[in-house]
């Protein structure tokens, strides 16, 4: 038992590594509010394209549909890698695109940035579709009828309500996308996994690793509370029978 | 003969196999009040909606102001007409479910078309809305959020929000059915007085007193075309068709 905590609970050892640790999470951190932002808006771009009405934007809605299957079906780790091992023998890409250094962050920071976009953009297009898809019909009928066209509908009227409908849901991607973040370890970024196993294969112990897992869960914790909440009170609400139907 | 407003030609549409409109024939003068009676799957909502071109008929042409506003690329996309703006512009909707903006306040609600469309500047727009919700009653209501109104003045909001948009005619989707009864008056009554101004009206109702006492003309369907039309005391008191006859026998036996 003592072996236990001394492989993976070790305080003291935690305590030592603490700067470094943090060091890694704070990357990690970064990362994620790099992806984040990205996705959310790529995302909110690939769902509008896909609701672009009409027999002349079919195409558009084609093409969206088929990157979101795509990229919903691709493991991420495996797009990560692909982007890391491929960009870089992209002669053709100037260098300071193709070996990205931006804001002192180093290269697999933004081919991890990029994966993460990628593949998170069609999860999040999928969550803003959901929420469109909620906001009744006759929302969209009665800002048509008073002349506003699709793209103004879109932007005044449907999604503000949309966005609103799926804020627990985005949460939760998000959430997952924090996680997620650590497959980017493989790929020689220095954020907290691969902290933590530095430090472990030199001292042979975990508690490094385990020190991350805890900040994940200090982190992590507050925001799944805060989406368990925004669940609560959006059924409430469905359950008072919201805004339409009172008479 | 009064100018004309509208006028529908040989209007069909269909949903699928289904042909809800059959061939309309109407006619609506300016200012004049038409009420469009009939059972439910007659075609009567179809009718309105195809007029503001939220479904725009497949064979047929409408005439606004005299001009037609069925031209226009390809067909049952919704977005056939090279007019959308000149209609949307001009023709106002008020509909069952009252549709009103639930992330907005009720003077938002009625401030945003004209401000988003017309690109009016906000103080003007804001005079014009609060101006337009009192006359419905609620100028005491501006800055609520729709959901903790009543129906009836949901619905009158929905109307300050069409009128907002300064339209030439009118559209009404039985906008009184969802209403508790007690409710049903106080839209009614905004409804007389936008008559009385001159409003030009296109009123789908199952309120037969209303349709009596504020139509200038009642058009009855049924099964997509229209079976009579006429004077409100012609077509209400003396039908000459059976099916009217019957349709009215069952709606004032309730």
């Amino acid at each position: 038992m003592n072996e236990v905590i001394h492989q993976f609970f070790d305080v003291g050892f935690m305590a030592e590594h603490f700067d470094e640790v943090l060091e890694g999470f704070w990357l990690t951190i970064q990362l994620w509010l790099f992806a984040a932002i990205l996705s959310l808006a790529w995302g909110l771009g690939l769902a509008l394209l896909r609701q672009l009405p009409g027999r002349k934007f079919l195409p558009v809605r084609f093409v969206t549909i088929a990157y979101i299957d795509v990229f919903r079906a691709v493991p991420l780790l495996l797009l990560i890698v692909l982007i890391a091992t491929g960009i870089p023998s992209l002669d053709f890409i100037p260098k300071s695109i193709r070996i990205p250094e931006w804001f002192g962050k180093p290269d697999p920071f933004w081919y991890g940035t990029l994966a993460l976009t990628i593949t998170y953009g069609a999860y999040m297009a999928e969550v803003y579709r959901a929420g469109i898809e909620a906001v009744p019909q006759g929302q969209m009928e009665a800002a048509r009828s008073l002349g506003m066209n699709h793209r103004k509908a879109m932007r005044h009227v449907i999604v503000p309500q949309a966005v609103g409908k799926v804020f627990a849901p985005m949460l939760n991607e998000l959430i997952t996308l924090m996680k997620d973040t650590t497959l980017v370890s493989v790929i020689a970024l220095n954020e907290v996994v691969l902290t933590g196993q530095d430090i472990q294969s030199g001292t042979f112990n975990s508690s490094a690793l385990t020190l991350g897992a805890l900040m994940f869960i200090v982190v992590i914790l507050p925001l799944a509370r805060l989406t368990d909440k925004l669940i609560a009170r959006n059924q409430g609400r469905v359950a008072r029978g919201s805004h339409i139907e009172v008479a | 003969m009064a100018e004309s407003m509208l006028k529908l030609e040989d209007i069909h549409k269909r949903f699928g196999d289904l042909e809800v409109l059959r061939g309309v024939n109407l006619d609506v003068a300016k200012g004049e009040v038409v009420c469009v009676l009939g059972p439910s799957g007659s075609g009567k909502s179809t009718l309105l909606r195809c007029v503001n071109l939220l479904e725009p008929p497949e064979q047929g042409e409408i005439f606004l102001e005299g001009r037609d506003i069925c031209k226009g690329p390809g067909s049952g996309t919704g977005e056939s007409s090279w007019e959308l703006d000149f209609v949307r512009q001009r023709v106002g909707m008020v509909f069952q479910q009252f549709n009103l903006f639930p992330h907005k306040t009720v003077l938002e609600n009625v401030t945003m078309a004209p401000e988003k469309v017309l690109d009016k500047p906000r103080a003007e727009v804001k005079a014009k809305a609060t101006a337009l919700l009192e006359r419905v009653g609620l100028s005491d209501k501006l800055s609520q959020y729709p959901e903790r109104l009543s129906g009836g003045q949901q619905q009158r909001v929905a109307i300050a929000r069409a009128l907002a948009m300064d339209p030439q005619v009118m559209l009404f989707d039985e906008v009184t059915s969802a209403l508790d009864p007690e409710l049903v008056k106080e839209v009614l009554d905004t409804m007389r007085e936008l008559a009385a101004e001159g409003m030009t009206m296109l009123v789908v109702t199952h309120e037969m007193e209303f349709a009596k006492e504020v139509g200038d003309q009642v058009v009855f369907m049924d099964g997509g075309v229209i079976v009579e039309q006429g004077r409100p005391i012609d077509v209400l008191d003396n039908p000459c068709e059976e099916r009217t006859k019957k349709f009215l026998g069952l709606v004032l036996e309730r």
